[in-house]
């Protein structure tokens, strides 16, 4: 037995090492589905067996089937594609408004240590308050509609990046800022040579963090003040008491998002990966 | 030597630092001058101010009482160089791009720039290694790169900290004569501060030895010995035994 196990450590720096790491890579690749897999699959056999079983009353918890059906249905109508569309155009519109705006404040309160002097501690007692804290006040402001959505998913967007992006501008490298002084080079190219690269890991993961804050933000804002998306889908499916259309909303919301963050995390790993090897 | 011939003038500089509520003094009433290619060694005991000293010629730290003049400040085309002792390249950029940053502010165009980068990049050895990046390079081989960078702004005055200190000794030799050699085929002087008193010998045609606390000049030693060098010579052994004598 134990020599086994010793045989089996010595072969596997060799075989990693090797060209052959095909095969091994794609049943490692099943591995990880069957785990990721495994919750999901345990959850939908227990949903199975209490709608079968009667346990929860089918008004409160449709049947799988049911579900599907409704989720086919909404498909087919294009119901759920053009509540996705508005959602993922908000989204976009948030986090571009968000994301570059907290990108400049970012940039600003991590170079200049005036400007954090001044802004820092009001932007941190401000970003405290949650996207959903604001909506009160900002719905009175801004009324229901677009702009209120916009608004808030910016907000979500813009307090992790200005935060990531402050956090990276503290930590470019005070030697490379040296060279940079003594080679007396452009602002520009210390920006593009220098800085940017310098941050690269801080601003993947501000992006990551920024799109599910906007992702979990949109959801509630449109439960809360719309009339159209996913989050709107939702609600109107309670209203009508068609829990069958909430839980296909549901688990559209949690696949897209964990796609997403599942996306950007390997964008994460790229640019650091780059900025850390080449760049 | 006559005033003219002087690239850099240090007059009655000191430094201090805050420490604890108090001024610290690092660097107190240094006095020299570096002549026209001249190359003038710097050694000293650790804490002696030697890098603070570089950093104030160089401007990294402007913060100091005295005056440091360079005979070609008004000249723009005229920079002060630094190596310092780790390569510090871009780790993003190849080693083509990490030396043209050097050329960020030159007239040239852009082919002139790409023929001055692999000019340099030639005199360092490194004309195969032009497209790679600093983490495929050797230890020798990324400080021959930061030496290239630092000799593309094509510096008057070249500052050097402990630029082989992080070497191992055969290697370190290698480049001492290799920068002999750039030395001689370019105009410029160089103000080498290191630990090791036989490669200021070897190097310099004068050496400043520094004492700590606070830094200052000791004694100023002239070294002059014609080039080639025999580092193992009885005048080298001499002037060792007179620095280090100074240091302990």
């Amino acid at each position: 037995m134990s020599t086994f196990e010793v045989d089996l450590h010595l072969s596997l720096p060799g075989k990693a090492s090797n060209g052959q790491s095909a095969a091994p890579r794609a049943r490692r690749l099943v591995a990880t589905a069957v785990v990721v897999a495994l919750a999901p699959l345990l959850l939908l056999l227990f949903w199975w067996l209490s709608a079968a079983r009667g346990w929860v009353s089918p008004q409160v918890l449709p049947q799988p089937a049911w579900v599907w059906q409704t989720f086919v249905d909404l498909v087919v109508s294009g119901d759920i594609i053009a509540a996705a569309a508005i959602s993922f155009r908000r989204i976009a519109e948030g986090f571009l408004l968000g994301a570059t705006s907290g990108f400049l404040f970012g940039l600003l309160i991590g170079t200049s240590r005036s400007a954090d002097a001044y802004l820092g501690p009001t932007f941190r007692a401000l970003a405290a308050i949650p996207s959903l804290g604001w909506l009160p006040i900002l719905i009175l402001i801004l009324g229901i509609e677009e702009t209120l959505k916009i608004v808030i998913l910016a907000k979500a967007c813009f307090v992790p990046m200005a935060i990531s992006t402050a956090d990276g501008a503290r930590n470019i490298p005070a030697k490379l800022s040296d060279v940079a002084d003594v080679l007396g080079i452009r602002r520009s190219t210390r920006f593009f040579r220098l800085t940017i690269p310098a941050m690269a890991p801080f601003l993947a993961s501000g992006i990551r963090l920024s799109l599910s804050q906007a992702f979990v933000s949109l959801i509630v804002v449109e439960m809360l003040a719309g009339s159209d998306g996913l989050g709107y889908l939702m609600v109107w499916g309670r209203t009508l008491f068609q829990l069958d259309i909430v839980i296909v909303g549901m688990i559209v919301v949690g696949t897209v998002g964990f796609l997403l963050d599942l996306l950007l995390r390997r964008m994460e790993k790229a640019i650091v990966r780059g900025a850390s090897a080449h760049g | 030597m006559n005033a003219s011939a002087n690239a850099l003038f240090v007059e009655h500089v000191s430094k201090s630092y805050p420490l604890d509520g108090l001024d610290r003094l690092v660097l107190k009433d240094i006095n020299f001058s570096v002549g026209h290619n001249e190359i003038l060694g710097i050694v000293g005991a650790s804490g002696c101010g030697k890098s603070t000293l570089l950093r104030l010629i160089v401007g990294l730290d402007t913060e100091y009482r005295g005056s440091i003049t360079r005979s070609n400040a008004g000249d723009p085309g005229k920079r002060v160089g630094m190596v310092f002792q780790d390569h510090r390249l871009y780790p993003w950029l190849t080693v083509e791009a990490n030396v043209g940053l050097a050329l960020d502010t030159s007239p040239l165009s852009a082919r002139q720039k790409h023929e001055k980068i692999g000019h340099y990049l030639h005199l360092v050895g490194l004309s195969d290694f032009a497209k790679a990046y600093p983490r495929q390079l050797s230890g020798g081989m990324a400080q021959r790169a930061a030496i290239a960078r630092a000799l593309a702004q094509e510096p008057d005055i070249l500052l050097m900290d402990e630029p082989f200190g992080a070497l191992d000794s055969i290697l370190r030799m290698r480049l001492q004569d290799e920068l002999l050699a750039i030395w001689e085929r370019n105009q410029v002087s160089i103000v080498i501060v290191t630990h090791d008193v036989e490669e200021a010998l070897y190097l310099g045609d004068r050496v400043i030895v520094m004492e700590p606390n606070p830094g200052r000049i000791r004694d100023i030693v002239t070294v002059d010995l014609p080039r080639p060098r025999d580092r193992a010579s009885l005048d080298i052994a001499d002037l060792k035994k007179r620095c280090l004598s100074m240091l302990m």
